[in-house]
């Protein structure tokens, strides 16, 4: 096995991140990725990214602080994901492995096929490969069960794996049978830089509910349905009166986001004629997410499922006051009102909420949210994974064989065929293309940048 | 962005909480991992324990429909070997569409004469329909040699059997709630094929159109109709179930005596050796439950 020059120096890694999810699509991984490298970047470490192509964006990329994105071109097929071909992606990834001397290989998203491939390749060319995934599974459906057993494939020779939260490493660790501690669970960040809340703060008279999220079964939208009328019904615009000493507040939506379920919501706006209290934006641009929220008092978010909402994250970096539906220990309980995804818990929290909301003051959450999340310590956080994965020992192939045979009675067998014609194919193509003829990249030494930039930046990266 | 919360700088460590916020808890790694650890995970929440006998009175539904098919496969064998005429088949389909509709009567909440007449209507053209087309349906398969209809008359019977929706009825009962599902049509339509290759080899046009009316008549409405009578009471459900399968058990050992013993594994199979076979596995089930798990919602999402 030969292996980079670059693993001698301990300090610093040369990483490449692999997802099929990366910018200009748009999501929390892709998210995560980009704050991820920039921040590995800024520590010192070489960070390359490889995704496949979107539409004509194919090639060699710079970001911002000389992030080098390499948009390989294979085509999407399903849900922006690759064709899953087991061994077409091996020769690419080879060349890049070795034309950027990496040291170590990180893998993002549980329904990445480019991950998963990307992963396989690293661990048979004897690179140190880390995973992390971003989603929870049930294990009932068979696309669960499919799913599950390819996490397993993967999870089996990486050497290290991330979780976003708790209860995603528990998921984790149940769906691909790993030891609980080779999964470390490093939370995803937010960055207070762009996410600022109003310079000055709203008036109280009228009270305003943000909602954003894809509008789909699985983010609760059938919940806001119900809920919004409800919520309308208990503080009635119409009518101002003094009642047990306090004024009666009124209560406006505004609900960002499209998706198969905004008819619905468009039909209970018409049926309970509230077109002056509910304000249906569609689809909102990352960018413009920070000016929606700044003009609303209360985030809430009803998803019925969730591995980390990095909305919640950005709501209250904005200063709102936040109620969710399975949000457990993302926020401090006074940042947050939790509810059970049931109508009635909803309309219930948002009460206690719009209660609670006068002692709010949106700087200080804003200022409380800086020291709680920074993708900075989320990068250190994820060094010491980095550091972790380059101690393990190298093991040759029959040693991983053995661990992938435990798989199962036949996908072990399965996977160990698929591992061993990985390994001829990867001998193949040594002999046909010999690593010394690969010509490798000069190193490029860009002045470092500072934090506020990135943000700045950050728009202009996503076109 | 610079700040991270370091907690206090005590030599005692802080107990580890299963927080988000705040950074990676001083004292210990990411990936350490307590005793909380998987806790909320439930497994085998809801697991229904079944009752062996109640399985088996479920099963009962399966052997009454497999026993119907096979009074129709004998009945087509009977018409093809000549030994039913023309007269006897016109008088059966008679019967059965006469004691089909006393059924539905009987077991129905409320008369109606208006459904009555809609049921005639309805099975008028559908008969006349059927008489108009068994010129054709008597040539469809001329130059197919019989082996190969035989084969796949089989084949067809095999995957209507496969396929069918044994709980409810294709043809929508009145009251019932759920429409039908794919498969059900799939196997409807087997059956309807297979029943139009065998009356394509029958001699004359009458006894197509016989054999066509028989054949649609019990695939289609047979379902129905034990649909109907296992609603209005079990017990009589169970008479009738007995009375069919002895029936069809009578006719096919005056047949062919491999088959009849074929036929009685097989109901046994069905009803003692699948019962007490699924209860069996239900020790290897395991579900797996937890806080991943996607919330059910509490009411019903009316479009």
């Amino acid at each position: 096995m030969e292996l980079p020059e670059a693993m001698d120096e301990r300090k610093r890694h040369r990483i490449l991140m692999v997802s099929d999810f990366f910018y200009p699509n748009f999501g929390g991984v892709e998210n995560h990725i980009y704050y991820l490298s920039q921040c590995l970047l800024k520590l010192g470490h070489k960070v390359v990214v490889m995704t496949h192509a979107y539409g004509n964006r194919s090639g060699v990329r710079y970001m911002t602080g000389g992030l080098k994105v390499y948009y390989v071109p294979w085509r999407p097929f399903l849900m922006q994901n690759t064709l899953p071909t087991f061994y077409g992606t091996l020769p690419i990834i080879r060349t890049i492995l070795i034309r950027e001397k990496i040291s170590l290989v990180h893998g993002h998203q549980a329904f990445s096929t480019l991950c998963h491939e990307a992963l396989m390749h690293a661990r048979t060319m004897g690179y140190k490969a880390v995973f992390t995934d971003h989603s929870l599974y049930g294990f009932a459906d068979v696309g669960s069960i499919h799913m599950n057993k390819v996490l397993q494939f993967t999870l089996a020779d990486t050497n290290q794996a991330i979780c976003v939260s708790h209860t995603s490493k528990e998921n984790t660790v149940l769906r691909a049978g790993l030891p609980p501690e080779k999964v470390f669970v490093i939370p995803n960040a937010v960055d207070t830089a762009m996410f600022k809340p109003a310079p000055e703060r709203l008036s109280c008279d009228e009270i305003v509910i943000v909602v954003i999220s894809r509008l789909v079964y699985r983010k609760g939208a059938d919940l806001l349905v119900e809920v919004i009328p409800e919520v309308c019904r208990l503080y009635p615009n119409v009518i101002h009166f003094i009642s047990f000493g306090k004024t009666c507040v009124k209560v406006r939506f505004i609900v960002g986001g499209d998706g198969p379920k905004r008819v619905r919501l468009e039909e209970m706006r018409e049926k309970n004629s509230l077109q002056d209290r509910v304000e249906m934006l569609g689809a909102v641009p990352h960018a413009q997410v920070q000016s929606v929220l700044i003009s609303g008092h209360i985030f809430l978010n009803s998803s019925l499922t969730e591995a980390f909402c990095i909305a919640i994250l950005e709501a209250a970096s904005c200063g709102l006051l936040t109620v969710s539906t399975r949000a457990h220990q993302v926020l401090p309980d006074d940042m947050i009102v939790l509810a059970e995804p049931d109508p009635n818990d909803m309309v219930q929290a948002i009460k206690k909420a719009i209660y609670i909301l006068p002692k709010i003051d949106p700087q200080v959450m804003h200022l409380r949210m800086k020291s709680l999340y920074s993708w900075h310590d989320v990068a250190r956080r994820t060094e010491v994974v980095y550091d972790r994965a380059l101690q393990c020992s190298n093991e040759n192939l029959l040693e991983r064989l053995l661990r992938y045979l435990t798989c199962g009675a036949w996908a072990g067998k399965i996977f160990c065929l698929v591992m061993i014609i990985d390994f001829l194919l990867w001998h193949l193509l040594q002999l046909w293309q010999p690593s010394k003829d690969i010509e490798e990249v000069p190193e490029i030494v860009l002045p470092h940048h500072q934090p506020e930039e990135m943000s700045q930046n950050f728009n202009e990266d996503q076109h | 962005m610079e700040t991270r919360i370091e907690g206090n700088p005590s030599p005692t460590p802080r107990k580890w909480r299963k927080l988000a916020y705040g950074g990676m808890q001083p004292g210990y790694d990411d990936n350490y991992t307590d005793e909380s650890f998987l806790e909320e995970m439930v497994m085998n929440a809801n697991v229904m324990k079944r009752d062996m006998l109640k399985v088996m009175q479920d099963s009962i539904s399966i052997s009454q429909y497999l026993c119907v098919v096979v009074l129709v496969v004998c009945v087509w064998t009977y018409t093809l070997g000549s030994t039913i005429g023309e007269t006897s088949l016109l008088l059966l389909d008679a019967g059965l569409l006469g004691s089909g509709f006393l059924v539905l009567f009987l077991t129905a909440k409320r008369l109606s004469l208006n459904l009555l007449s809609h049921y005639c209507l309805n099975i008028g053209f559908f008969i006349s329909g059927l008489y108009v087309l068994a010129p054709i349906y008597h040539t469809l398969t001329r130059s197919i040699s019989s082996d190969s209809i035989w084969a796949l008359a089989v084949l067809l019977l095999i995957v209507h059997l496969f396929l069918h929706d044994y709980s409810g009825s294709t043809i929508r009962p009145p009251g019932a709630l759920n429409n039908p599902t794919l498969t059900s049509n799939i196997s409807l339509n087997a059956s309807i094929v297979a029943s139009v290759l065998i009356a394509s080899r029958l001699p004359s046009r009458l006894q197509v159109f016989a054999i066509m009316l028989f054949s649609l008549q019990v695939f289609l409405f047979s379902p129905l109709v034990t649909y109907c009578i296992k609603k209005y009471s079990f017990g009589l459900h169970l008479c009738f179930s007995f009375g069919l399968v002895t029936m069809t058990l009578g006719l096919v050992f005056t047949l062919h005596r491999l088959l009849f013993s074929l036929l009685l594994g097989l109901l046994v199979f069905v009803t003692a050796v699948c019962p007490y076979w699924l209860i069996k596995m239900q020790e290897y089930k395991f579900e797996i439950n937890g806080p991943w798990d996607e919330a059910k919602l509490c009411f019903d999402i009316k479009e």
